[in-house]
């Protein structure tokens, strides 16, 4: 053990290659110990491209915008409205509540304690909201932040921030963007950011 | 006292990340793959992962990626547990920085993925059928309590002390976890959305009616 103090390997555990090598060692032990299959890692990853991601909030956000009645059920039970659609909760999303973002009032989700959010709506967290300075900062001064995300709100509008610290995530259903009337549920989807459905980032018709 | 616990409110972080990559290395996406295969077949649970992120030195805390703190913490916590030993995980890393194309063992258990995929469209199940009497009504103003350092806590630093308002009352008791120390919350019991206004927690901050909703378990909370 005592070369690996030295500096030289010291070095070497902070580079990307050594990641790299350690968890391909950890997965190998994995399954020489036969507690992973050989296609776990691969089936994990997929499930998170194709069956859980933001695809899905976006689908969601589009129909509550062309369906008012959709949009109180979801705000009133958020995991039996996206089953409706055919979307399936699971992990980190037993517990969905949906808020609805008006010109008036502008809501942030964040996790301060870890990086709780809400899976089968979104995906998994990009590293913007597991950032400790983005946690640190979203709660005590949202606007300065928001500025750094490109977004410019109005100074009349009230800021709610939702910090997840218990079973519930938190899912923004973002402001429907003037001149985009008429437009179809994939044509809108395709404007609705995962950013915009935690409350960093506006949805843009263009 | 533990930084990780009252990350809210640090001043003076400098600018924030605006990466909006889940994964910005593939060995990442290989050791989510293994950590979900440790959620899915009940090595761990997120509260161990949070024990050894609250653990931290918070100086590497801030320093490393968030990925790089998971890989640490997996392998302390497969070690600390004897699902591996450090060396045959040192070895086998040599192993694959000189050979780093060198496959992977065509081994394994082909049942843990499909007890995966359930388990990721189950999730777990937080609630317990115990009698739920919450001691608090929505509308009622509570305080948050100040409790001792506790090698893990969901008490958010930042409210410590503060008063809010009680928004909702969740309708079952909610067990946290009782598979690892912390303060009051390994019991189950009723859990509230509680309203502060940010105002009153940072008063140094120009005046908004900006509001902030979080859930607060009922063991952190009196009566203001």
């Amino acid at each position: 053990m005592s070369n690996k103090d030295d500096g030289h390997h010291h070095h070497l555990r902070e580079q990307e290659s050594y990641y790299a090598a350690r968890t391909k060692a950890l997965e190998s032990l994995f399954r020489e110990k036969n507690l992973i299959g050989q296609d776990t890692v691969d089936r994990v990853i997929g499930f998170f491209e194709t069956e859980m991601g933001p695809f899905n909030g976006a689908k969601v956000v589009a129909k509550a915008w062309v369906d008012p009645d959709f949009k109180a059920r979801l705000l009133e039970d958020c995991n039996a409205a996206i089953a409706e659609l055919g979307i399936r909760d699971g992990i980190e999303g037993e517990n969905l509540m949906a808020v609805e973002a008006t010109k008036s009032v502008h809501h942030i989700v964040t996790c301060t304690l870890c990086s709780c959010w809400p899976w089968p709506l979104l995906g998994l967290p990009p590293y913007w909201f597991k950032d400790p300075a983005f946690r640190a900062r979203i709660v005590r001064e949202p606007r300065e932040v928001l500025q750094e995300f490109d977004v410019k709100l109005d100074p009349s509008t009230k800021i709610e921030i939702w910090d997840s610290s218990a079973q519930v995530r938190f899912f923004v259903v973002p402001v429907r963007p003037e001149g985009t009337e008429g437009w179809s549920e994939e044509k809108l989807a395709d404007l609705i950011s995962t950013e915009a459905m935690q409350g960093l980032g506006l949805v843009h018709a263009n | 006292m533990k930084l990780q616990q009252y990350l809210g409110g640090l001043e003076n972080v400098g600018p924030v990340s605006t990466e909006k990559r889940v994964f910005v290395e593939e060995w990442e996406k290989q050791l989510f793959g293994v950590h979900m295969c440790m959620m899915g077949t009940g090595i761990w649970a997120w509260p161990h992962l949070r024990v050894k992120a609250e653990g931290m030195n918070p100086l590497d805390y801030f320093k490393y990626r968030y990925y790089i703190k998971w890989l640490g913490g997996m392998c302390a916590f497969l070690i600390e547990r004897n699902y591996i030993n450090e060396e045959e995980l040192d070895e086998l890393t040599d192993y694959y920085l000189e050979n780093p194309d060198a496959p992977l063992p065509e081994k394994g258990n082909p049942k843990v993925t499909q007890a995966v995929v359930d388990y990721m469209y189950t999730g777990d199940d937080p609630y317990r059928d115990v009698a739920n009497n919450p001691v608090f009504k929505i509308g009622q103003r509570v305080r948050v309590l100040d409790p001792p350092s506790a090698v893990h806590t969901r008490l958010i630093g930042y409210l410590r002390n503060q008063v809010g308002v009680i928004d909702e009352v969740y309708p079952k008791a909610v067990l946290y976890s009782d598979s690892v120390p912390t303060d009051s919350i390994s019991v189950p019991q009723p859990i509230y959305r509680v309203k502060f206004m940010t105002r009153e927690i940072w008063p140094e901050r120009p005046d908004t009616s900006d509001s902030l909703f979080s859930e607060v378990f009922e063991s952190y909370l009196e009566a203001a």
